[in-house]
């Protein structure tokens, strides 16, 4: 079952156009990584699906019922952390987790009791004062707990790991992995290792289109060929080598860099045959770092 | 919808904003039998000023009626603070982004349009009578009441006028950006209809006639001389109020 689906979604501002023909979808149970870098279009697809901007063209489908601008019944299914999260400041974190239980007709004993797992799971059970003097770490916290209170089917988190330091980044990814038992995750970001890390499928947005998608596996797959490390002993071993193997890439004093593993037999060879010492020989395995500079250099 | 006007109540008591509007609504309503009442004093000693180069001042007799000329100069100095102090209670939240999490938990808009407008009309008719009341008071108190006509019914009048400021206020904060072009846009609409109010011909079917208290109480204009105007409020409130609630449903938070 799809949690979520995009069909040919086009959005412009004015003259601008910053979404072109994006098609994806999320099934149910998965942490999807929607990957771009700043200005891709990334937030502004976030908001479609919630209904809070209007779509030129295309159709966005929650747990199956069509989303509309304005007021949208599919909010429902959905728990929303935005980038920068803002709450009313005269609040304390409990009273607004509370508020937002009565705004989604929770009963009150339901409320308090998720309300207190919540805060001590962002780490925030201890703290009573108004949110006015929160870090924009803590208010990240909060907005991750206000995200999940009322157990939505798909949660929606832009770029929830941006704000926060390596700490408190490791603990949010914990509590999105933790999270997919029980709900489907879409979440924005433009840290690839956040991706590798807990995402089972991963789309690529650049300049508003969708360039690259699927599960890790195939993203990966993508790129059979790896590419090798060669570190020799000594520098004028590395030039032997370079001139007779002109392919080659010089990377260091003594490190070449083979693209792909072309050829490599016939370089094993030829140090075999020359007796050159060497240091290191090693396969690099594509990153995503790699295909999505990759991606957007195209 | 209960949930979002318990949280418009908290902002209210929370930034302080009711606890300065009481104050000054509360001053207000003191300060208009007070300054009726000091008025001979003032004069009697300007008198003995005056009296050395050459003027004479007669004794002056202050009655209810003085109290009530100024209770209708100063409320609408009431009314400017009330909507100066309420402008940014929808753009503070388009500008910090506070509604999105609301809207996206599925609170309807037209709520959270409603919550809002009931604590505007609420909190301007509870302020408005308290001042109404306590200047009713003293005045029955020093003097009599007995000798202006209607007093109620002007002030009902005045409150209506309020109203149909607000409700211009609230089309304004659904469509603007900022509180500055919500002021400026009330303002505009509130100065255009005292400018035409001007000429004696449109003034009868303007709210803006409905400032005008102090005939009634004197009994120069009887009640239903208001009633067009009357009819214009409402209906301008009403329309005011539909649009606010279509142009808040496609407004981009």
């Amino acid at each position: 079952m799809e949690m979520l689906t995009l069909s040919h979604v086009e959005k412009h501002f004015g003259e601008k156009q910053v979404l072109r023909d994006v098609s994806f979808s999320v099934p149910e149970h998965t942490v999807f990584g929607f990957v771009g870098q700043n200005g891709a279009g990334k937030t502004t697809a976030m908001k479609l699906i919630l209904g809070l901007l209007p779509l030129n063209s295309g159709q966005i489908t929650v747990n199956g019922s069509a989303v509309s601008y304005g007021n949208t019944d599919t909010n429902r299914f959905i728990g929303y952390l935005p980038d920068v999260p803002e709450f009313y400041s005269y609040m304390t974190p409990a009273e607004y987790l509370s508020f937002c239980g009565e705004i989604t007709g929770m009963p009150k004993q339901e409320v308090k009791k998720r309300s207190h797992e919540l805060l001590s799971l962002v780490g925030l059970e201890n703290e009573n004062h108004r949110i006015k003097g929160f870090s924009r770490g803590m208010k990240q916290r909060l907005g991750v707990a206000q995200a999940l209170l009322n157990r939505p089917r798909l949660l929606i988190c832009d770029e929830p790991t941006s704000a926060l330091d390596p700490a408190g980044r490791k603990e949010l990814l914990d509590i999105l992995t933790a999270a997919k038992k029980q709900t489907t995750v879409l979440f924005s970001t433009h840290i690839l290792s956040d991706v590798e890390h807990i995402c089972d499928k991963l789309a690529f947005l650049h300049d508003g289109r969708i360039v690259l998608q699927g599960t890790l596996k195939e993203v990966r797959k993508l790129r059979r060929a790896s590419n090798v490390e060669l570190e020799m002993e000594y520098a004028r071993d590395a030039e032997l080598l370079l001139s007779d193997f002109p392919f080659l890439r010089r990377q260091g004093q003594n490190l070449l860099f083979l693209e792909e593993g072309k050829a490599l037999p016939e370089i094993l060879g030829r140090i075999a045959e020359e007796k050159l010492p060497i240091r290191r020989v090693e396969r690099m395995e594509p990153t995503l770092e790699d295909l999505f500079m990759e991606v957007i250099a195209k | 919808m209960t949930a979002f006007l318990k949280k418009e109540w908290m902002e209210l008591v929370r930034t302080g904003r009711l606890w300065i509007l009481l104050l000054l609504f509360i001053l207000f309503g003191i300060m208009n039998p007070a300054s009726a009442k000091l008025t001979p004093w003032m004069t009697d000693i300007m008198a003995e000023q005056l009296a050395e180069s050459g003027f004479v001042v007669n004794a002056v007799t202050v009655d209810a009626m003085t109290s009530w000329t100024q209770f209708y100069k100063n409320i609408p100095m009431a009314l400017i603070v009330f909507v100066l102090l309420s402008s940014g209670i929808f753009t503070a939240e388009y500008q910090r982004g506070t509604l999105i999490p609301v809207v996206t938990k599925g609170l309807s808009r037209r709520r959270i349009l409603a919550a809002k407008a009931s604590l505007l009309f609420g909190t301007w008719t509870a302020l408005y009578f308290l001042c109404y009341g306590i200047t009713y008071g003293y005045n029955a108190y020093f003097w009599d009441n007995g000798i202006a006509e209607y007093p109620l019914l002007g002030a009902l009048y005045w409150w209506l006028f309020g109203v149909w400021v607000l409700s211009w206020f609230l089309l304004f904060s659904t469509v603007a950006a900022s509180s500055t072009q919500v002021l400026f846009g009330t303002g505009a609409v509130s100065l255009a209809a005292y400018l035409l109010g001007l000429f004696p011909k449109a003034g009868t079917y303007l709210p803006v006639k409905l400032m005008d208290g102090m005939n009634l109480l004197a009994g120069n204009t009887a009640p239903g001389d208001y009633s067009v105007s009357v009819g214009t409020a409402c209906g301008t409130a009403v329309v005011c109020m539909l649009l606010a609630v279509v142009c808040f449903d496609r407004k981009q938070l």
